[in-house]
């Protein structure tokens, strides 16, 4: 018995020294030349007849799955368009659900950069999945396109180098922000506001980013609020807003409570001549929904989503989209999701190299560098990146919903754009 | 014996810091006189419109602890299905205009469908997840609760999407009163005084009628109240399609109140009613319907009432430490609850 | 065979055994329909077992007939013929619900209430050919499944032995393609050659399938003749050493798996280790001290918050300490709030400490996230820039490293949690456990002990909050809610309340399954909550038990005998 244990002892140190040595090992990266191609930080190679594997991360589960789903469609469309092919080779999506937590974030992140063919990833929805993600997916030299993340940090000027392969093609929320409080001061002329956010890190951030802005514009921010996402009496809190009696509330959460501030505002005593404002995370047939009949009237901040504003093929864009899935877009970045996704193909396009039995190579150092450079007009604006990944070109418009029939729900005209 | 005094001295010193964190935040409210009389009034009426939901959830609670000894951990989520189901009525109801038109044969509609079906789901939770139990002591059945409460969630996730659901809103529900001065919504009369006439009854059935009698006879002391006659199962069912009632009609009140159906909407406040039917006194029926105004109260005053005096950004984001507290707080002055008798002793 | 189509109570006098089976199909019936409502089926019938041949909701629908066939032939007293007659009856039965199902979506579409129920999920039950056609062949295919279900439960051993473990494996092999191909991807030659031969791109292919399924029938068989051959008069081998052997195999191939496997299978076993840590901290409250906590999340936070502010490189930093000197300090800390938790809640019993740790859970939760503590904290924004720890020049940033850093973490908390039990403490737990008044009477210092179960187990959840924050390089509050404590206790239930093995099996369980089978997240939960209650119902005493307690349930088997789900846990008399 012992002899035994002894053995499985050493043998377990053995081993645990083997699988050491090999954890080092592949964590490093370094120049490689398969085929054709030469590449400072690695090379993909596709063999003849194989997909090119595109990851996906996003929320696909839980209360916010709209948001995520919606860009996995625009993603879709956007493979659709490109006739499902790049070089002969078919596209495949690996779409994984992060939850829009960092954990979950983590581990889609670890799982797609474990595939060696995963030549880009696509998304995420969330901020809080892209921070701890996106370094993983570089290390392995994987650029991460972000269809939704808006927290100014990640396109930051001095970002760290473990950001160097992140890129989005959405605005950061100090963009938003700046053009909400633009419009509060100088369009709706309110003098005093109250900001009321979920605890949730996008809600926090942007009306903390309005709060200043609108400070800087002259204006007066009388209190910055909180409730849990899950609260459903907000009656007290507006009561005690009333108070205060602000010219305007502006609430950047997300559907089932901004649907209960909304509501309960137009019963509140001493709010009957306040306005009310909410953010992008509201564009969407299920906040019609949940509002009911206090939804219409009410205004949000979005970027310029309308025909006119967007790049030409929007409207099709849009066709398409009902024609695939049976309904308008439901939420408000597909159309950032189909320019990444575009932006991806081109890259691919532009870098790829086939050689004479039909392999595809990819160079990640180059693939990376291609996202960087290439200029396009997009569905949601032209796209061009600066050298910290930021690659939209933010357009502030106003929506304001016209009618408490989800069925009507449709950018352009439930809401409609009234500003610019 | 030293030790023993310091925990004393660490537990008094938790209640000191709670009682002056009230006390000062309070004056410092008062002092900056920022609410009117109106605006303190509706604080308390909105307070006693969730507390009197969260009243009739907790009396769920409460009943079933007092019988089996078991935190029915799933009872919000058959608030839930109570409201689901009210929705599926409800809605068609108003798009028809008959909700507007005849409010009581509306709504008498509305709670039955409600009530048929969270009663139905509460006797098959219990049939099928608990009755195994019956004689066991310890964490089994209290997991398998959670287990059910998962479940039941996800299944009306699955079935009915996650998406919130909007209740109607008729024209009469919107109406308003004006009591010498002060503005009196409509639905939070109708709610509140429709839950008290249902806890009275509630009441009655239980003190007053032979099934009530068993449930009490079987809450003091189960085996002599089998040994002398009485069927324990007829009793537990009897005390789960009480409770499955409760659940319904609270169920369809919240969701007229607030407007809101989703997958998720019970567990919250289904956690605090417990906290309420504990802060009442567990097994007491009068207890869970106290403990649920206080706790309604509670949340709806405090943040402005004492947060708020002593400087804290968004007190309303605190709510539900502030109902906490107060569980724990109560579970440290008087574990046995406002009306409880030395329950928390004598049966845990 | 009159009384077949003639549902239960219409025709007086069934025979009690068709009776049986009709119910018996009707149960599994009813689970069908369930599942096909809450869009489980449509889901799984997405993915592929074997391309092009085989989807995964078919084979679960499937599954459920053959399983209502072999129930129902196991009961019956009456000749095997007949048995497997009954299988087939059982069946048909399990599917006529979704036949009634399939023919109500034909007829009305109910999508506007019930989601899943659409006209994929239509042409997925008919099979695209049309109702009246597709349902004739949904009942003929649950008929079949309930004959193969019933003839498989009447079949000898032999055939059992080699059909069911080939089943298995194939459906291993389709269902975790992806994995299986990324691991295998990872080397050239004959590895990559051998998958390239049993799976396509898409997944298992139908040659792949059929070779898994001879390969492991025969592997079955070959185990199975060996057993046998064993000679009978040999002394049987002794149940401890076998179990620690299966123990030590299994902890051998955990620690060895991430490194070949590569960083995916790495960071999910990491996010299993943190659980085990978790687990066996909660193990030493409930199952030794007997404490129900369902705050346990708040010590998480504590050392995932303590070693964010005690390491960061943003501003939130009270220090810059490195990883090494932070962990020990956020361990120190969780201990203390460990202790402050328990402090008001010693006088507190049973359910009612259920409640209150739970509201000291969610006050922990909701203190971190506010506004209030934002500027200390970082609020709803978190702490970012948490460095990977470091040895010397090494940074350990690749999941697999971090994994060994939680397989060392665990093991250190395994053998400390081992000693305790078995030291004057754990005794002194376990006699307050078992009756705090008894245990006050025999001179245990109550206070001392209880403040000490949760300081101790405190410090677990802290060690793995503490690796939790540099593996994720960021705090957000959202990472701690209530779900966790729940998590953590359906593990060390589901494992086996008070066994280390126990919660190691539960964590692979309920942490490492669903998360190697991420694209299904959607319906976590909802199999989560089917498996407590079945656990309970079934195994109350978790998968692994300790020794003690499956002592303790076996002597009060004759005792309190065979009430279904007698309890795991020490019972006190009412």
């Amino acid at each position: 018995m012992r002899t035994i244990l002894n053995r499985t002892r050493s043998g377990l140190a053995g081993m645990l020294a083997a699988a050491a040595l090999l954890a080092g090992a592949t964590s490093a990266m370094a120049a490689q030349t398969v085929g054709p191609v030469t590449d400072d930080i690695g090379v993909i190679r596709i063999p003849k007849g194989a997909p090119i594997q595109i990851g996906g991360t996003w929320v696909l589960s839980g209360p916010d799955t709209a948001l995520g789903l919606d860009e996995r469609r625009g993603v879709e469309i956007a493979f659709k368009d490109a006739g499902g092919q790049v070089l002969g080779h078919p596209l495949k999506l690996n779409a994984e659900d992060d939850q829009c937590n960092a954990e979950g974030g983590q581990t889609a992140a670890t799982k797609l950069a474990a595939n060696p063919q995963t030549a880009v990833v696509l998304g995420p929805a969330c901020s809080s999945v892209a921070t701890p993600g996106a370094p993983i997916l570089w290390q392995a030299g994987i650029v991460e396109i972000c269809t939704a993340c808006t927290a100014p940090a990640l396109t930051a000027p001095g970002r760290k180098p473990e950001y160097a392969g992140f890129a989005r093609t959405v605005f950061s929320d100090s963009e938003q922000g700046k053009a909400d409080a633009t419009f509060i001061a100088n369009v709706m002329k309110a003098r005093t506001v109250v900001t009321i956010h979920d605890g949730s890190p996008y809600a926090q951030q942007l009306q903390q980013v309005m709060a200043d802005n609108f400070r800087k514009l002259g204006g007066t921010v009388l209190s910055q609020e909180a409730v849990a996402p899950t609260d459903v009496d907000m009656h007290p809190l507006l009561t005690r807003i009333a108070s205060e009696k602000p010219d305007l509330i502006y609430f950047p959460v997300f559907t089932a409570a901004a649907a209960q501030i909304l509501r309960q505002a137009k019963e509140t005593p001493g709010l009957e001549r306040t306005a009310l404002m909410g953010g992008g995370s509201l564009l969407s047939a299920d906040f019609i929904e949940a509002a009911g009949p206090a939804v219409v009237g009410f205004r949000i901040g979005y970027p310029d989503l309308s025909p006119d504003a967007m790049g030409k093929g929007y409207p099709h864009f849009v066709d398409e989209y009902k024609r695939a899935y049976g309904e308008a877009p439901i939420s408000g970045y597909h159309a950032n999701a189909y320019d990444g996704a575009m932006l991806a193909i081109k890259a691919i396009e532009k870098v790829g190299k086939t050689d004479d039995a039909g392999n595809l190579y990819i160079g990640k150092k180059a693939f990376r560098d291609a996202v960087f450079s290439i200029k396009f007009e997009g569905i949601s604006g032209p796209i061009a990146c600066d050298a910290y990944g930021e690659c939209s070109q933010f357009k502030p418009s106003v929506l304001e919903f016209t009618s408490a029939d989800p069925k009507t729900f449709g950018i352009g005209q439930n809401p409609k754009k009234i500003w610019p | 014996m030293a030790r023993m005094g310091a925990v004393d001295v660490a537990l008094w010193g938790m209640r000191i810091g709670v009682v002056l964190v009230v006390v000062v935040g309070t004056i410092g409210t008062l002092i900056k006189g920022r609410y009117t009389a109106a605006q303190w009034f509706d604080f308390v009426m909105f307070g006693l419109t969730i507390g009197s939901i969260y009243a009739q959830i907790a009396l769920g609670y409460t009943m079933v602890y007092g019988v089996l000894r078991l935190i029915n951990f799933a009872h919000g989520d058959i608030v839930m299905t109570g409201a689901f189901a009210g929705y599926f009525v409800a809605a068609p109801l108003d798009r028809s205009g008959f909700l507007q038109n005849h409010p009581v044969p509306g709504m008498v509609a509305i709670l039955v469908v409600a009530i048929a079906t969270s009663t139905t789901i509460a006797l098959l939770t219990e049939r099928i997840a608990y009755r195994p139990f019956r004689r066991v002591v310890g964490l089994a059945p209290l997991i398998c609760a959670i287990g059910v409460s998962f479940f039941l969630e996800q299944t009306f996730r699955g079935a009915f999407g996650s998406a919130v659901k909007s209740y109607p809103s008729p024209e009469w529900q919107r109406a308003s009163f004006n009591v010498i001065g002060f503005n009196v919504p409509g639905i939070d009369v109708l709610v509140i005084g429709l839950a008290l006439l249902f806890m009275l009854v509630l009441y009655l059935v239980v003190q007053r009628t032979r099934m009530g009698k068993a449930m009490r006879a079987v809450a003091e002391d189960g085996e002599a109240a089998a040994l002398m006659g009485i069927d324990v199962n007829k009793v537990v069912v009897f005390t789960f399609t009480l409770g499955g009632v409760m659940a319904g009609i609270a169920g369809v009140f919240y969701a007229f109140v607030y407007k809101q159906v989703y997958f998720f909407m019970g567990f919250t406040p289904g956690i605090k009613a417990f906290g309420a039917a504990v802060l009442g006194g567990i097994g007491s029926i009068p207890g869970a319907m106290l403990g649920g105004f206080f706790l309604g109260l509670v949340e709806s005053v405090g943040p402005s009432l004492f947060l708020d005096g002593i400087g804290i950004p968004a007190p309303y984001q605190l709510r539900d430490l502030i109902a906490f507290t107060l569980l724990i707080m109560v579970l440290i002055f008087r574990p046995q609850g406002i009306l409880g008798e030395r329950m928390a002793k004598k049966r845990a | 065979m009159s009384g077949v189509h003639t549902p239960p109570g219409l025709a007086a006098p069934i025979h009690p055994i068709l009776r049986r089976a009709v119910l018996t199909g009707l149960a599994f019936g009813a689970g069908a329909v369930h599942l096909t409502v809450v869009g489980v089926v449509l889901m799984l019938h997405q993915r592929w077992i074997v391309v092009g041949t085989l989807s995964l909701g078919e084979a679960t629908l499937l599954a459920i007939a053959a399983g209502a066939g072999a129930m129902a032939a196991a009961n019956a007293g009456t000749a095997a013929g007949a048995r497997i007659m009954l299988g087939l009856l059982a069946g048909a039965v399990a599917a006529a619900p979704l036949a009634a199902l399939a023919v109500l979506i034909d007829l009305v579409s109910l999508r506007a209430i019930f989601i899943a129920l659409s006209p994929d999920l239509l042409a997925m039950l008919t099979l695209g050919l049309g109702p009246a056609t597709g349902i004739a062949l949904l009942i003929a295919g649950g008929a079949g499944a309930g004959l193969l279900g019933a003839a498989l439960q009447q079949s000898p051993r032999a055939v059992i032995r080699a059909v069911l473990p080939g089943a298995t494996a194939v459906v291993v092999a389709g269902v975790f393609q992806e994995l299986i191909q990324l691991m295998l991807q990872q080397y050239e030659g004959v590895v990559n050659d051998v998958r390239a031969f049993l799976y396509s791109w898409e997944g298992l292919n139908p040659a792949g399938a059929i070779t898994i399924f001879a390969v492991t029938a025969l592997l079955g068989e070959a185990v199975g003749l060996r057993r046998r051959r064993r000679p009978a008069h040999a002394p049987p081998r002794d149940p401890r050493r076998a179990r620690m052997m299966r123990a030590g195999i299994a902890l051998l191939v955990l620690a060895v798996l991430p490194a070949f496997a590569g960083s995916y299978i790495g960071q999910v076993l990491m996010l299993v280790g943190l659980y085990i840590l978790m687990g066996m901290g909660l193990n030493l409250e409930i199952g030794l001290a007997g404490l129900l906590d369902l705050g346990f999340v708040a010590f998480f936070a504590v050392g995932a918050y303590t070693t964010a502010l005690l390491t960061t490189e943003s501003a939130h930093a009270l220090l810059h300490l490195s990883y090494w000197l932070a962990m020990p300090v956020a361990v120190l800390l969780s201990i203390l709030v460990g202790v402050l938790f328990g402090l008001p809640v010693l006088g507190v019993r049973g359910d009612y400490l259920a409640v209150a740790t739970l509201g000291l859970g969610e006050i922990v939760r909701v203190i971190v996230q506010s506004d209030f503590a934002a500027p200390l904290l970082g609020g709803a924004q978190g702490i970012l820039e948490i460095p990977k720890p470091r040895i010397g020049p090494y940074v350990l940033g690749s999941p697999v490293a971090l994994f060994y850093v939680t397989l060392a973490a665990a093991g250190v908390a395994a053998f400390v949690a081992w000693r305790l039990e078995n030291s004057r403490l754990g005794r002194a737990w376990m006699a307050l456990r078992d009756d705090e008044d008894v245990a006050q009477a025999l001179g245990i210092n109550l206070i001392q002990c209880k403040l000490l179960a949760y300081g101790l187990g405190a410090a677990f959840a802290g060690l793995a909050g503490s690796i939790f924050a540099t593996m994720l390089t960021s705090v957000y509050p959202s990472s701690f809610q209530l779900l966790i404590s729940i998590n953590v206790l359906a593990l060390i239930i589901v494992g086996g309340m008070g066994s280390l093995p126990g919660v190691v099996l539960g964590a692979v369980a309920l942490i490492g399954l669903p998360e190697l089978l991420r694209e299904f997240g959607e319906y976590r939960y909802l199999f989560y909550g089917a498996v407590l209650i079945v656990m309970m119902r079934l195994r109350p005493e978790g998968l692994w038990p300790s020794d003690v307690r499956q002592r303790e349930l076996h002597a009060r088997d004759e005792t309190l005998a065979l009430d279904a789900g007698s309890d795991p846990l020490p019972v006190q008399p009412r």
